[in-house]
């Protein structure tokens, strides 16, 4: 489990963090915090492209750990809508970043990693592309969402990086960072 | 049938169903169980194309600000509804979007990309 002291050093060295959260997710808290960052956006005076791109990202991750995030006990079988997430700014890299951390079974590891393999290898418009496709096809759809998450993330992100870390046998952290660059400054 | 009207709420967009033939969404959606969210609107879409006594011409106002990706199928079936019942009636889209929003314009134009025979404005403000 991340500790602090571990949350503490990571804020000081990914520069300023807008909020950070380590605990369970609900859709009540999800909104509570969305809240938050539109103030934030507000008065850092952000644009509204990436305060856009920030929300959607965050929405999508916090509401991701919501619906699987899984008990580091292999033999619980419930959810445990627990995580970690941070949305954070780095001044001198002229970018805003959306990271998680949470807690999946082998199985959902399974399926979500050739996706996100395969993902960070594509660029924009094949993503866009891909994105449309699915959505179309309704293939990926399913009971809590539209299996498109993580192509949504794609989209509205400059950089995507993620990491599966072994706990278990069967259970694994899985860590993902989205990064947004500041429009106009950098180049994408 | 009757109008249906839902009030807005911190995740959810205010949205109208008026039986004289005008819809209105607008807001932000990422609701918990979108499908859940969204079926009594899809239901009502689907009785005003069969009822007899409907006007043959349906305005559809959309403006929102940002949605969560479950949303956005959503919509699509939404408009795959809209696209099904363009032959028999007057079908008008107007998708709404802050100028300053390129995501919110750029969900429009795929709308407009996917569903090449129905008539999408895009209207910025």
């Amino acid at each position: 489990m991340i500790d602090i002291h571990t949350v503490k050093k990571l804020i000081e060295k990914d520069g300023i963090v807008f909020l950070a959260y380590g605990g369970f997710l609900s859709q009540t808290l999800i909104a509570g915090m969305t809240e938050a960052l539109e103030k934030e956006a507000t008065e850092s005076a952000l644009g509204m492209n990436e305060s856009t791109n920030i929300f959607t990202i965050f929405i999508e991750l916090a509401q991701n750990m919501m619906n699987y995030s899984k008990s580091k006990n292999e033999q619980a079988s419930s959810n445990k809508s627990e995580g970690l997430i941070l949305v954070g700014k780095r001044p001198k890299q002229k970018h805003y970043y959306v990271l998680s951390q949470n807690i999946i079974t082998l199985d959902d590891k399974e399926k979500i990693s050739p996706k996100l393999s395969e993902l960070v290898l594509m660029n924009k418009e094949m993503i866009k592309q891909r994105y449309r496709e699915l959505r179309k096809s309704g293939s990926e759809a399913h009971f809590k969402g539209g299996g498109i998450g993580f192509y949504e993330i794609a989209k509205r992100s400059d950089k995507l990086t993620y990491e599966f870390e072994q706990i278990s046998e069967k259970r694994y952290y899985f860590r993902i960072k989205a990064i947004i660059k500041t429009q106009g400054k950098v180049l994408l | 049938m009757n109008n249906l009207k839902f009030e807005a709420t911190q995740y959810t967009p205010e949205i109208s169903l008026e039986t004289y033939g005008e819809i209105n969404i607008k807001g932000k959606s990422y609701p918990e169980n979108t499908f859940e969210f969204y079926m009594p609107i899809l239901q009502w879409l689907r009785t005003y194309f069969t009822e007899p006594n409907a006007p043959h011409s349906l305005t559809v106002n959309v403006e929102i600000t940002y949605f969560n990706s479950s949303s956005s199928k959503l919509f699509f079936d939404f408009f795959d509804i809209l696209d099904a019942n363009k032959e028999n009636f007057n079908i008008t889209v107007n998708w709404i979007f802050d100028q300053e929003n390129d995501s919110a314009k750029e969900a429009g134009e795929d709308f407009i990309e996917d569903f090449v025979d129905l008539t999408i404005h895009l209207i910025a403000k």
